[in-house]
């Protein structure tokens, strides 16, 4: 009786990878081929200056404010080197800060708030798309991953590097301006100004992108 | 595609662009130049509007409201003026409508009542009826200064669905051109030298063209009239400097974008038809498309053909899913059939190929019954549309609907126009309607045929496609055949973005849809 049982199974799934199989041969018989659009990359990036604004949000005490200048050099539609960054941040206190220091008389002297920083990255760029506003106009993006390196200037512990991991993306406004969108995070590796401990700073910026040739 | 057909689809083409301007006349017009005795009282013009509009239609003469003989204060017009400054045409209608019926046509505010109730109307969205006093103004001539005016407004409404017969003929086509301001007087020559055009009378139009201002707008449209009259003419062997001429044209940054493309289609057809495929390509190339404009069946139909011709069977199949679009979904396009089946056949997928071969037979069937019963072809909605989409017959079927539009429209302003000039309007918009219900129904019995003409003949290449895709369909291969593929694909460039099509159209991707297939044809059998 089981001998028939798993005889009559067996029947069944060669039956339904058969009609599976002839199915999908079926519909290759009827229906043959692939199409797709192709189409020439109207946006293509080279050499790419950045005016940036951005935050460090991270720390509760304050959160900087910074502005940005980067230089890019894409050697491909998928890879990119960010080759310089620099920034220079102003720190806005938290009210947490101020009640701390109202509340409590706490002087938070230790802590240590980001001056500024350099770095370099290298990107990819999987991901290009456009999308449809509104059904009345296509606009043309792209998704990138960053990683590279950053030495920031604390106020306490001075020079510190770090290692930066992050991504973003960019819309196209026309072949030579997009708008950039990253988000990072940076791992402070803990050497010199007697820290002890690894730190976190992310970044959130946004940039007016300026590309110099590529299209042509 | 057989040369003889594509050099019929041609001439038709370029034909229904130009010339249809001018378009063919119904039975006979009346010219309308007999109007009312110029000081009797004034009958509302209705005898003059059925003249005009009643274009020997049989339609029955609508009688005028009986005169009234009746007192105009002059204050009226300054009223009516007021209003229509002041942003009221609504108001400024009537009032000038009365005017105009109460006063002498020698009254000196006579035209420039007609003008400005005219423009009322037309403000009113009312078009065809400010068309009308317009027409009237230029054929009274009872005002110089209002005449200028008066055929400014009309050139502008040309741009619209309007009365051919009424404008283009019985105005621009019959005017005398000594007095006339130099653009109007351009646009004037422009029309009447389409209308000998149409007659056949080249050297009549020669003479036309030969005034227009050498640089101007009308000079580039004529010069393109000529050109097309000219192909039609050449129909056996199509001369080759007007290649060079077209493209001339297409380059002329006087004419609109849309007459540009149609010279520079020309162009691509001339080469087609001479076997210069690269060069038809290239010419399909640089007709440009506004952007995110799906653009026209046509064009990618006919690249798809020039493609097939130089063995870009992918990219010509690509162009085939583009007119599967639901943007093209209604257009009449039996060759799409036959072409897909000629590229499954080329590749050797003759299922596939059988298939794209019975679909055009199973998509018109019902046409294709109604050819064989000889039932009315008007009736059949396929070819309905296909006929009413081209040409001529799509300007009288959009005038048609524009006059429907308008005389619904013209409900609105029952009450505020007074049952006298409401009367008078309803008349002259049901006398209109009929009129272009029979100019439509004319000239879409010819078209209809042109397209059930064209239907048949594709059904028959279709039925010879089947029977030689049937015939390799059961061909024996000899043992030890190897595959071959003549037909390589195009690899993808360093600057290119492959997008996979997954039954969803955009707009920007029409003309870049590329069809990937392995080919399957064996030695022996490859062509």
């Amino acid at each position: 009786m089981r001998h028939l049982r798993s005889s009559t199974t067996a029947l069944t799934v060669a039956a339904l990878l058969c009609s599976g199989a002839a199915l999908a041969q079926t519909q290759e018989l009827e229906n043959p081929g692939v199409t797709s659009a192709i189409q020439d990359r109207p946006y293509r990036m080279q050499h790419e200056l950045d005016l940036w604004v951005g935050v460090l949000p991270l720390d509760a005490f304050y959160v900087g404010v910074y502005t940005q200048i980067s230089y890019v050099y894409h050697f491909s539609d998928r890879f990119a080197w960010q080759v310089g960054r620099g920034a220079y941040g102003l720190a806005a206190r938290t009210p947490l800060r101020g009640e701390l220091e109202r509340t409590f008389g706490v002087q938070p002297t230790a802590n240590d708030e980001v001056q500024f920083f350099v770095g370099s990255d290298v990107m990819w760029k999987p991901l290009y798309g456009k999308l449809a506003v509104l059904n009345r106009a296509v606009i043309h993006g792209e998704v990138h991953l960053l990683g590279g390196a950053t030495l920031f200037r604390f106020t306490n512990s001075g020079f510190r590097p770090g290692i930066n991991i992050g991504g973003g993306g960019r819309i196209f406004l026309n072949r030579y301006v997009s708008f950039r969108l990253d988000l990072t995070h940076n791992i402070v590796i803990p050497t010199g100004g007697g820290t002890t401990s690894f730190s976190n700073v992310m970044t959130a910026n946004f940039a007016l992108a300026l590309n110099f040739g590529g299209n042509d | 595609m057989g040369t003889a057909t594509r050099l019929m689809g041609l001439s038709c083409l370029l034909s229904f662009s130009v010339l249809a301007q001018a378009a063919p006349k119904p039975a006979d017009p009346v010219t309308g130049e007999a109007s009312a005795p110029a000081a009797a009282p004034n009958d509302g013009g209705v005898g003059n509007v059925t003249a005009a509009t009643a274009t020997g239609s049989g339609a029955a003469p609508v009688a005028g409201p009986a005169p009234a003989p009746k007192k105009i204060d002059p204050k009226l017009f300054d009223d009516a003026l007021n209003d229509y400054f002041a942003g009221r045409p609504r108001e400024a209608a009537p009032k000038l409508f009365e005017y105009t019926e109460g006063v002498p046509s020698t009254d000196e505010n006579y035209a420039w009542a007609q003008y400005f109730l005219a423009r009322s109307l037309i403000e009113l969205k009312l078009f065809h009826g400010g068309a009308v006093y317009l027409a009237r103004i230029a054929r009274e001539r009872t005002n110089p200064a209002v005449l200028t005016k008066a055929l400014e407004e009309l050139q502008l409404l040309t741009d619209r669905p309007h009365d051919e017969v009424m404008i283009d003929e019985q105005v621009f086509g019959a005017l005398d051109l000594g007095f006339l301001p130099a653009e109007v007087a351009g646009y004037a020559h422009y029309q009447q030298g389409l209308v000998d055009l149409r007659v056949g009378n080249e050297r009549w139009a020669s003479t036309h063209f030969s005034k227009l201002p050498e640089g101007g707008t009308e000079a580039s449209r004529a010069k393109y009239a000529m050109l097309v009259t000219r192909l039609k003419q050449a129909k056996k062997d199509l001369p080759k400097e007007m290649i060079e001429q077209f493209f001339e044209l297409a380059k002329d940054e006087k004419l609109t974008q849309d007459a540009r493309n149609d010279a520079m289609l020309a162009v691509a057809r001339l080469r087609y038809e001479l076997g210069d495929f690269p060069g038809a390509l290239e010419a399909y190339n640089l007709v440009k498309l506004p952007s995110l404009d799906p653009g026209r069946a046509a064009l990618y139909l006919e690249e798809a053909w020039t493609r097939y011709q130089l063995g870009q069977v992918h990219a010509a199949m690509g162009l085939l899913t583009t007119l599967d679009a639901p943007t093209f979904r209604e257009e009449f396009l039996p060759d799409k059939f036959l072409l897909k089946a000629l590229i499954y056949r080329d590749l050797c997928h003759y299922l596939p190929a059988k298939r794209s071969a019975k679909e055009l037979t199973r998509r018109y069937s019902d046409s294709l019954e109604a050819v064989r019963e000889r039932d009315d072809l008007t009736r059949d909605p396929r070819l309905l549309r296909a006929a009413s989409a081209r040409g001529s017959t799509r300007r009288a079927r959009q005038f048609l609907e524009s006059v429907e539009l308008e005389a619904e429209l013209l409900g609105r302003f029952a009450g505020t126009f007074g049952e006298r000039m409401f009367g008078y309007m309803t008349r002259v918009y049901d006398l209109s309607r009929a009129e272009g219900v029979r100019v439509y129904q004319q000239r879409l019995t010819e078209s209809v045929r042109v397209e059930a003409d064209k239907l048949l003949r594709a059904a028959e290449q279709v039925r010879l496609m089947e029977y030689e895709v049937g015939l390799k369909l059961y061909e024996r291969v000899k043992k030890g055949s190897k595959l071959v593929a003549l037909l390589e694909e195009e690899a993808l460039k360093p600057n290119q973005v492959s997008f996979k099509f997954a039954d969803e159209y955009w707009n920007d991707e029409l003309r870049t849809y590329r069809f990937s297939l392995k080919s399957r044809c064996i030695e022996e059998t490859a062509r």
